[in-house]
């Protein structure tokens, strides 16, 4: 699997990051399969974090499709927007927002940290920055989780 | 190491390995800088919009019932924020998807096709999301 702004020695061969990555060597291997990122499991962090932002995109891009969708009972009037509202308004569609925010703050945190790093702005502090954005982002998922499901702060 | 590119590129001199893949080099490195312009320009986008949409109605859930969203909506200001979100948010999901699909490492046929089906659903997802908007915001 190759990465933004990562070099590689060919086509299949694993990237320079890659190869001193500490760990099995069977898992090294030549090359990974293209859809190895779909699995973060037992990852280094720069691979890990890769993996999240990725399987976070997915889903976003997912509920950006889901909430024009949904955005379209607007079209059909007060009653049935306001009937989805109380649907909304359910313990467990809120509970889906708390993990929808989680995605967008996660996705959103780490873009800017690949986008720092990658920039040349901050090089040298890809795991600082990926740590520093998981405190950022548990205080506010905190926060959000708060004022979604009770209403207030 | 060197044997292996030998035998990945029999054949390929430098200089012709650098026509080839000049165009794609300058193209990804084109649409990272894109997808990283239109990444941070959300981030200060999706913070108005997930604040004006939810965090300022003190009620469970944050959501506006369907008069509040007219009103919402209709104000130029929010107006032209959504638009730029919607604009934003849909160039940088289809550069997304693009690249997990690229990833893959296509054949030449399906990468045009690729990129043309981003091209098409991006258009699309962007006449219907301005059409929304545009229609909320004439009935307010």
């Amino acid at each position: 699997m190759r990465r933004d702004g990562e070099a590689t020695d060919g086509p299949g061969l694993p990237t320079r990051g890659a190869r001193d990555v500490r760990g099995p060597v069977l898992k090294k291997g030549v090359g990974v399969t293209p859809t190895a990122w779909v699995d973060p499991r037992g990852r280094a962090l720069g691979s890990f974090a890769f993996s999240v932002n990725r399987i976070t995109a997915l889903g976003l891009v997912f509920y950006l499709y889901l909430h024009l969708g949904v955005l379209s009972m607007l079209l059909r009037g007060e009653q049935a927007w306001n009937d989805f509202v109380r649907l909304a308004t359910t313990t467990v569609f809120l509970s889906l927002d708390v993990l929808l925010i989680f995605g967008l703050l996660y996705h959103g945190l780490n873009g800017l940290r690949v986008a720092l790093v990658g920039t040349g702005i901050a090089p040298d502090r890809q795991k600082a920055l990926w740590w520093a954005g998981g405190v950022i982002g548990t205080v506010a998922l905190a926060y959000s989780a708060f004022h979604i499901l009770v209403g207030e702060g | 190491m060197a044997s292996l590119r030998t035998r990945t590129r029999p054949g390929t001199s430098t200089s012709a390995a650098r026509r080839r893949r000049t165009p794609r080099a300058a193209s990804t490195a084109r649409d990272w800088k894109l997808v990283t312009f239109t990444g941070v320009g959300l981030l200060g986008l999706l913070l108005v919009h997930m604040i004006g949409h939810h965090f300022v109605v003190g009620e469970v859930g944050g959501l506006r019932n369907y008069d509040q969203v007219l009103d919402y909506i209709a104000h130029p200001v929010i107006f032209t924020i959504e638009s730029f979100f919607l604009l934003f948010v849909t160039v940088h999901a289809m550069l997304g998807v693009r690249s997990v699909l690229l990833d893959l490492d296509p054949a030449p046929a399906w990468r045009r096709a690729i990129d043309v089906g981003a091209v098409v659903l991006g258009l699309g997802t962007l006449a219907y999301g301005y059409f929304l908007i545009g229609t909320l915001a004439s009935r307010a």
